[in-house]
């Protein structure tokens, strides 16, 4: 219907409109860039508190903690409960973890120190710090591996000393491993932080046990039984899967993220009606230039087609400038929830960035329609009389 | 050198307008024939319907009744998008206000009609150039219309009228916004693509000067064409 060097001439009408109207695009491509930046980021958010909270179906890890306690400053069991642990049906692996965070509330720069029993661990993680940076843990007992993400925010190499806490430690290197409790957390020998921890009693006391299972259907039925087993003791305790743990712990920013992706959403209306505004008012004022592109001979379909064009332009130069701000300031930031003790890491997404620049792209079209329709009909000579 | 067959044929043309419910004969039974190659002054008194004439050969507004043929096609009968690829194809328009895109230059503004046309690049810019310079704008390709005087926004009006060889060229009072001189200019345009390219120029004007240039001249009185004194020359 359009020719190839039509639809060549009117992309370049649009984008000369555009460019060399600076002022009132560049106003209409700055409303755009916020608001897709708004969504992204949000977005990028509720990826990782969803990730980090919602049950994989091969789920294997569960938390034990004291019952009733919800900080790492209160959760105090004794670290013989391991070896009971150890004993349930479809246990696969007990690891007492002592956590001494700087902040217990959520936070975006928390650090957490885990003591965790120096042989087991080095053994676990050996694929996760090269083997000079592990011989160096085992060697100091003041010494720590360091997850990336805290890393890279404290901006911690091996040989640095940090403290946080109350706790002075030695950097022997740092870990790369995908878990995100793993990439915010400090990890140091467990008698050494129970030693420096002055809250509370100290030897034989942890914070909670990390349990791996076998059977990922049977998290459950592990987890009733660990809580029964001592639950006529003194120090009681309540067992959950991880990402329920995390779930529980996060409670209040996951409810602020949904408050947030409101927000998000009511950015993308914003989008919305800023680009029909500035289309309807933009066509409106050109009604003479319409009539006379129609008396060169441009029909109906090349006239919707420019303000089509000019909506897309908007749309798309607005989303890729916010999705690729919002895709960066996520990437360099390495943001990371903390809250109790759990870390929920907000991860740079392509894949996220791709949606809100479709949807930027979407809604300008959408905001197009009705002036390219009124401008596909306009009569030639009320334009000229306007 | 112009042949004797007609370009514009028109028959008890009627156009109205309805206004509050009342109907307005904005042109009444115009009996019309313009001769291919002729150059035609309209002339008469503001309001009469000069402009809307102009417009019903253009294409650009259509007739209440009557017959109306221009360049062998019947208006009444085109559709919409088949008249909006005529007019492309036929008509070349001339405003009185120019009518330049303002957001483009001189160059973008004359190649812009050019994009209707299955015509490689190269010979988008050969056509452009030629029509550039026939106007005398060869030195000002680059500049916006704000940046020319209203005699050169006319003369580059003018280039993207004729730029795609039409058959027909319009023009509603061309001169009637500027000064003397460059009034002269314009006129001087006209009648050289006139009397060199034969070609045929319908032109609407109040000024008896002007209408000199013409071959012929037809008087409208409100809405009606005056027999005499139509002059032939
Ligand atoms: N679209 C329209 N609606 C209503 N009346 C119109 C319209 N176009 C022109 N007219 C009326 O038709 C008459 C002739 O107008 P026009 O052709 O512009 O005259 P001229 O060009 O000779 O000055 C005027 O009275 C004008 O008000
Ligand atoms: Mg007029």
């Amino acid at each position: 219907m359009i020719s190839r060097a039509a639809l060549m001439g009117l992309v370049t009408l649009a984008w000369h409109g555009l460019v060399r109207r600076p002022t009132r695009s560049g106003l209409v491509v700055a409303g755009v860039t916020v608001a897709v930046f708004l969504f992204c980021t949000v977005d990028a958010m509720r990826t990782g508190v969803e990730r980090a909270t919602s049950r994989a179906s091969q789920e294997t890890a569960l938390i034990v903690y004291r019952q009733n306690r919800f900080c790492p400053f209160t959760s105090a069991l004794p670290q013989y409960y391991e070896n009971a642990i150890r004993k349930i049906p479809g246990v696969v692996s007990v690891t007492p973890v002592k956590i001494v965070v700087s902040n217990c509330r959520a936070s975006l720069d928390v650090v957490t120190f885990r003591g965790v029993p120096s042989e087991a661990f080095a053994k676990d993680h050996a694929t996760h710090a090269s083997s000079d940076a592990m011989a160096n843990w085992l060697k100091r007992g003041d010494s720590a591996l360091i997850g990336r993400e805290l890393a890279d925010r404290r901006r911690l190499k091996a040989g640095d000393r940090f403290t946080a806490a109350g706790v002075d430690a030695y950097v022997a290197g740092i870990m790369e491993s995908d878990a995100p409790q793993d990439q915010s957390s400090a990890f140091v020998h467990l008698p050494f932080l129970q030693e420096q921890s002055k809250r509370g009693s100290t030897g034989g006391i942890v914070t909670q046990f990390d349990v791996r299972i076998s059977d990922p259907t049977k998290l459950d039925e592990v987890a009733l039984a660990i809580d029964a087993q001592f639950a006529t003791d003194q120090t009681p305790t309540t067992t959950r899967a991880e990402t329920a743990h995390v779930a529980r712990a996060a409670t209040d920013v996951i409810a602020l993220i949904g408050f947030a992706r409101l927000l998000g959403f009511a950015a993308l209306a914003a989008v919305f009606a800023l680009v029909a505004n500035a289309i309807v008012l933009s066509m409106r004022s050109r009604q003479r230039e319409v009539s006379v592109l129609q008396t060169l001979g441009f029909g109906g379909a090349h006239l919707a087609t420019l303000v089509m064009v000019e909506a897309m332009l908007l749309g798309s130069v607005g989303g890729i400038l916010g999705a690729g701000a919002s895709y960066a300031t996520v990437a360099l930031a390495r943001t990371a929830f903390t809250m109790e003790g759990v870390a929920i890491a907000v991860p740079p997404s392509i894949a996220i960035a791709t949606l809100g620049l479709v949807i930027a792209i979407t809604l300008s079209l959408a905001a197009g329609v009705v002036p390219a329709l009124i401008a596909a009909r306009q009569s030639i000579v009320a334009g000229f009389r306007s | 050198m112009h042949t004797t067959d007609a370009i514009i044929t028109c028959a008890a043309l009627e156009k109205h307008y309805t206004r509050g419910g009342e109907t307005v004969r904005v042109l009444e039974s115009i009996d019309l024939s313009l001769d291919r190659g002729a150059f035609v002054a309209l002339m008469g008194p503001s309001g009469s319907g000069k402009t809307t004439l102009l417009n019903l050969f253009a294409g650009i507004d259509r007739h209440t009744a009557g017959s109306l043929t221009v360049d062998g096609h019947d208006i009444a009968h085109l559709s919409r998008a088949a008249l909006a690829a005529w007019r492309a194809a036929c008509v070349g328009y001339i405003f009185q206000l120019y009518h330049l895109v303002p957001v483009l230059t001189a160059y973008e503004n004359v190649e812009l009609p050019l994009y209707l046309q299955p015509l490689s690049r190269r010979e988008r810019h050969r056509r452009v150039s030629e029509a550039l310079d026939s106007v005398g704008i060869a030195d000002r390709y680059a500049h916006y219309p704000r940046q020319l005087s209203g005699g050169q926004e006319q003369r580059v009006a003018i280039a993207r009228a004729i730029v795609t060889q039409p058959a027909l060229l319009l023009a509603d009072e061309p001169t009637g916004d500027l000064d003397r001189v460059a009034a002269a200019g314009v006129m001087d345009l006209l009648a050289h693509l006139h009397r060199d390219r034969g070609q045929t120029i319908v032109m609407v004007t109040h000024d008896p000067a002007t209408a000199h240039h013409a071959q012929r001249t037809v008087f409208l009185e409100k809405g009606r064409l005056l027999e005499t004194p139509e002059v032939r020359r």
